[in-house]
């Protein structure tokens, strides 16, 4: 009769290690950014190399003050004209208020533009 | 008696190098000063490239590879030019050896994995030339993809754990293949490096099969070791290649081995 208490707990523990022990790898989002040609490109990743779709894209100058904000294509990718040559701070923000960031150097976004 | 004790040991000790000493396995080696870089990091690796016994630190002199280079996102990039020449010794070696170094900036998020085709070495102790094609991954910016790459070498190991943020115990598993093609059951030889940066105290091996451990492949060629102390491992598969290389005019054996390096840290 007392078998199933166990299994039940077993079975309770595995879906709840399915359902979070697997997104928060798989969750972890990165961002990278570089200066070329007048423009910044920025790509959106997972680890394992899934590109960030829809993800918001906002970009801080050195004062900390939201300069522009866009949305990653289905590649992962949104670039905008260097507005100023500064240092930048490029946030992204996947769904499910995952974040990560990237600061873009000032002698980076010179010599890019 | 205290004397008499001390001298035993030592007289142990000395015995023990002794008989240690000849039976190191040759490593190639190649050490980047990073194996995971983050955007905090330094982008700009360091990067060692020897021929040594990597538990007891004796460096052998390295002529200049034949190969030296890079595959990130399926593409090779030849560094061979990038290679400068540096000297160095073990803790009980009384002269200096040639080994190699290379600056290499990262630019962009994914895996490097850096490879080394040596120039043959000839070891008049075992009479055959050692080739050590050798290799490792060093991960960039939050993009886990290459490590799994083929970088197409006569011979190599392609890592199936993932080579890098690793624990001190955790399981490497490898597969060795001789021109593409898996090798059943083959041996690998699997040592630690002493002067890995960190290493809290020298290894001393309290004899001979500590030195070099040693594990089969199975019957695809996948190996595994579990490694038990934080610092640098080398993984060497080795094979004798089916050509030779002319030594004063007689036709020599080549030992060709497939090397991989991976890192651990301790889990605290």
């Amino acid at each position: 009769m007392n078998i199933m208490k166990p299994m039940k707990y077993v079975l309770v523990v595995m879906a709840v290690v399915l359902l979070f022990g697997g997104t928060a790898m798989a969750h972890k989002v990165s961002l990278f950014a570089y200066a070329e040609g007048g423009k910044i490109y920025t790509e959106s990743y997972f680890p394992d190399g899934k590109p960030v779709q829809g993800g918001k894209v906002m970009v801080y100058d050195s004062q900390d003050q939201l300069i522009l904000e866009g949305v990653t294509d289905d590649e992962g990718l949104f670039s905008f004209d260097i507005p100023k040559i500064d240092d930048f701070n490029i946030v992204i923000n996947a769904t499910m208020g995952h974040k990560n960031s990237f600061k873009l150097k000032k002698s980076e976004v010179e010599a890019g533009k | 008696m205290k004397t008499k004790k001390f001298m035993q040991f030592m007289m142990m000790v000395a015995v023990m190098m002794m008989v240690a000493s000849p039976v190191a396995a040759h490593f190639g080696t190649i050490i980047p000063s990073d194996d995971i870089v983050t955007q905090d990091d330094d982008k700009t690796l360091k990067i060692e490239v020897k021929f040594l016994h990597p538990l007891e630190g004796h460096y052998m002199e390295m002529v200049k590879p034949k190969q030296f280079g890079v595959m990130h996102d399926g593409k090779k990039t030849d560094l061979l030019a990038s290679l400068q020449a540096a000297k160095a010794k073990g803790p009980d070696q009384d002269k200096s050896f040639t080994f190699w170094q290379a600056d290499f900036k990262i630019r962009r998020p994914g895996d490097y994995t850096f490879f080394v085709e040596p120039t043959p070495y000839w070891e008049p102790a075992e009479d055959c030339f050692i080739i050590h094609y050798t290799k490792v991954c060093v991960d960039a910016l939050g993009l886990e993809e290459g490590w799994d790459a083929p970088v197409g070498l006569e011979t190599e190991i392609i890592p199936m754990t993932r080579p890098y943020g690793l624990w001190t115990g955790n399981l490497f598993t490898g597969q060795v293949l001789l021109k593409g093609k898996p090798v059943p059951f083959a041996e690998v030889e699997v040592e630690y490096l002493n002067e890995s940066p960190g290493n809290k105290s020298i290894v001393v091996p309290p004899s001979d099969p500590y030195v070099t451990q040693v594990v089969k492949a199975d019957a695809n060629g996948v190996f595994s070791y579990a490694m038990p102390r934080a610092g640098w491992w080398g993984f060497a598969a080795l094979n004798e290649a089916d050509w030779k290389i002319k030594h004063d005019g007689q036709d020599k054996g080549v030992e060709i081995g497939a090397v991989f390096w991976v890192h651990t840290i301790d889990m605290k």
